[in-house]
């Protein structure tokens, strides 16, 4: 999962890139409102944390220009005071969930898992397509009940491609969420993950959980089903 | 309204009316006795002029008896009951002569007097009709050497002067009556001309109090300018004040919490050796966390309606409270249900209002099933000055009459589960307290789980 985050505090901004990319995140980084917009705009983002502090351009406007520029994806805002008069302003600009700060980084990661969940229209912390069951708390799969050991790389293709069940990801679109902005991508690094996923989950060919469309990419086809 | 001093109108008017109502009253009393000095003067000199009249027409008979001649064979004197008499004695008090107008009027004319002697008095008749009577002692002379010494008395009704003096008097209060009521009129209206600005700034604070204007008008008199222009830069002052130390705390809030934010986000990294400290050090930011929210709130907290401010629609900002719910709960199949009146408004700052119906709103979300309940109306039990009273319920479990009182009090939780500092409803009774509402805490009847109400000034 492809994260923003835009803050002006530099010593908060690489604390959540470290805790962001611990718990499995790529992450984005942007100081300012502007060099936020950029990149809220510019770079294939699944979900964005945006401070309502900042300089150049304010969280609201912020907020309000990249939902104006059509982008859907969810918002968590971050809040130093705390009054319901900045949260309701900022939800009604757009954003979707708030952290009061000083936060616990538990209570962010929640809230993202929570909102990237709900932009791919689930309602529970457990996806669950056909047999395949993946719960984005604990980060455990299982297919027909049976645990699952996936390495990080190849749970977060899992968690991206099930959360956007039924939905074709192109490859580009899965190397992006998988390294930082600045890494050397290759295609092939994907390929080779998809098919070893495959393998993890359906040694015996019965489920066939991950389509390929020859030149668009990937696709969950199983069923959603309430876990 | 309160009891205070009384109206600078009603004191003028007082202050005018009072002098003016003596000084027509003492004018007419004045007016009066000079009056009747005057008209007690004329009857006296009427009454002389009867006497001199009485001394011509006494004379001797042939037999040297006295004999009074009336030389007008219409005088009233020899009509009885007329009003006018006469009486004639001698120097001894015995009656020689009176006139036949006496008869039946019981009046007893004249007395023993010296040669000399005057005498004016009021008797009453009979009939009750005033009279006044004026004798004098006289040396009669009727021949060379001879003289007799006579007392000439007489006496005339007052009963025409009297009715004259009524009249007078009647007349006198009629004008002077309506005189003073002209005056007064005119006072009053000049008065109510010299103290329409008066008016009209009491009329402009009411509309500052109600939050329909912000500023007191232009034109005032130069007496009252330098109130009403002192009074507005002091409005602007404290709105401005306000806005300052809002920023200010807010900016305070932002500078503070964002390096606990970042001591927290750095102890992430803290050696394993050191998880310990680094534990107690999260649980101390916590600490300080809570405190300077604690208190930063309270400081931000307005409390009260600053005069010139307008009041705060109710209806819309729980609507945008609503959007806002529903986003931040939308992990929860959650209904919130508004029912208000879209003219309700509430008198005070909106951030302060937004927080109270935040922090009681939200709870509702957090601990209800599916369903939340908004219902705003003026208070039933109050009349005047309107009062807001907002009932918030749920479905939830509910809280229990035991914990009701505690988890208003600071830092105390229902249930440790749910997000939440548990500063929220105390932060709220402190809050409903500086605006001199109320905020209860009960059981929901219609929902089954708690029900909160607020009591605010409202318009």
């Amino acid at each position: 999962m492809r994260v923003l985050v835009v803050e002006d505090e530099a010593a908060l901004r690489e604390g959540l890139k470290a805790d962001l990319s611990a718990a499995g995140y790529s992450v984005d980084l942007a100081a300012d409102g502007e060099e936020g917009l950029y990149a809220a705009t510019e770079y294939p983002i699944d979900v964005a944390i945006i401070d309502l502090g900042l300089p150049k351009l304010s969280g609201f406007e912020l907020i309000r220009e990249l939902r104006a520029r059509g982008k859907t994806y969810g918002v968590l805002i971050l809040t130093a005071r705390d009054r319901w008069q900045d949260k309701v302003e900022g939800l009604s600009a757009g954003a979707d969930d708030y952290v009061a700060k000083p936060f616990h980084f538990g209570e962010v990661q929640a809230r993202l898992s929570a909102l990237l969940r709900r932009t791919g229209g689930w309602a529970s912390p457990k996806l669950a397509c056909g047999p395949l069951e993946l719960d984005t708390r604990t980060q455990a799969v299982s297919v027909s009940g049976a645990a699952v050991e996936l390495t990080s790389f190849e749970y977060r293709i899992l968690e991206h491609l099930m959360l956007r069940a039924g939905e074709v990801i192109s490859k580009s679109d899965l190397t992006e969420r998988l390294y930082q902005q600045d890494f050397d991508r290759d295609s092939n690094v994907v390929e080779v993950l998809v098919g070893r996923l495959r393998r993890k989950l359906d040694p015996d060919e019965l489920i066939k959980p991950i389509e390929t469309l020859r030149g668009r990419g990937y696709r969950l086809s199983l069923p959603r089903r309430p876990a | 309204m309160m009891r205070g001093a009384p109206s600078v109108r009603r004191t003028l008017l007082i202050a005018v009316a009072l002098p003016l109502l003596l000084f027509f009253v003492l004018t007419a009393y004045a007016i009066d006795y000079v009056f009747g000095q005057q008209s007690a003067a004329a009857l006296r000199v009427r009454l002389e002029e009867q006497v001199v009249a009485l001394v011509t027409a006494v004379d001797l008979d042939f037999d040297g008896k006295l004999v009074v001649n009336l030389l007008d064979p219409e005088s009233r004197l020899d009509v009885p009951g007329s009003g006018q008499y006469a009486a004639l004695r001698d120097d001894t008090g015995k009656l020689l002569w009176s006139s036949p107008s006496l008869a039946g009027t019981d009046l007893v004319l004249g007395s023993k007097l010296p040669v000399g002697g005057v005498d004016f008095h009021y008797d009453v008749a009979r009939d009750g009709s005033p009279v006044a009577e004026l004798s004098r002692g006289l040396q009669w002379a009727y021949g060379a050497g001879l003289s007799k010494k006579l007392v000439f008395t007489a006496a005339d009704s007052t009963a025409p002067q009297m009715r004259e003096r009524l009249l007078f008097r009647q007349r006198m209060a009629g004008w002077f009556g309506a005189l003073d009521l002209v005056l007064l009129a005119t006072m009053a209206w000049m008065m109510r001309r010299a103290l329409a600005p008066v008016r009209r700034l009491e009329q402009e604070i009411a509309a500052l109090e109600r939050g329909r204007a912000s500023q007191l008008g232009e034109g005032y008199p130069r007496e009252l300018a330098g109130v009403t222009t002192g009074l507005n830069a002091l409005l602007e002052s404290e709105r401005n004040r306000i806005v300052r130390y809002r920023d200010t705390l807010g900016n305070l809030a932002h500078s503070l919490k964002t390096p606990l934010a970042v001591i927290r986000a750095s102890l992430g990294g803290v050696e394993s050796g050191e998880r310990r400290s680094a534990a107690t050090i999260q649980l101390e930011i916590d600490r300080i966390a809570q405190i300077v929210e604690h208190q930063l709130k309270r400081a931000a907290a307005g409390g009260g309606a600053t005069l010139g401010q307008a009041p705060v629609p109710v209806l819309a900002l729980l609507s945008d409270l609503r959007a806002a719910l529903l986003k931040v709960h939308a992990g929860k199949d959650l209904h919130i249900e508004i029912d208000a009146p879209a003219e309700l408004g509430f008198l005070g700052d909106s951030g302060d209002i937004l927080e109270l119906l935040g922090n009681v709103v939200d709870n509702a979300c957090k601990w209800c099933r599916s369903r939340v309940l908004v219902a705003a109306r003026f208070d039933p039990d109050r009349a005047l000055p309107r009062r807001l009273s907002i009932v918030v319920e749920d479905d939830g479990p509910g809280i229990p009459p035991e914990l009701r009182t505690r988890v208003i009090e600071r830092g105390v939780r229902a249930d440790e589960h749910v997000p939440g500092h548990g500063l929220g409803l105390a932060m709220v009774r402190e809050t409903v307290g500086l605006y001199g509402g109320q905020f209860f805490i009960d059981a929901s009847t219609a929902l089954g789980g708690a029900r909160v109400e607020l009591r605010l000034p409202g318009r």
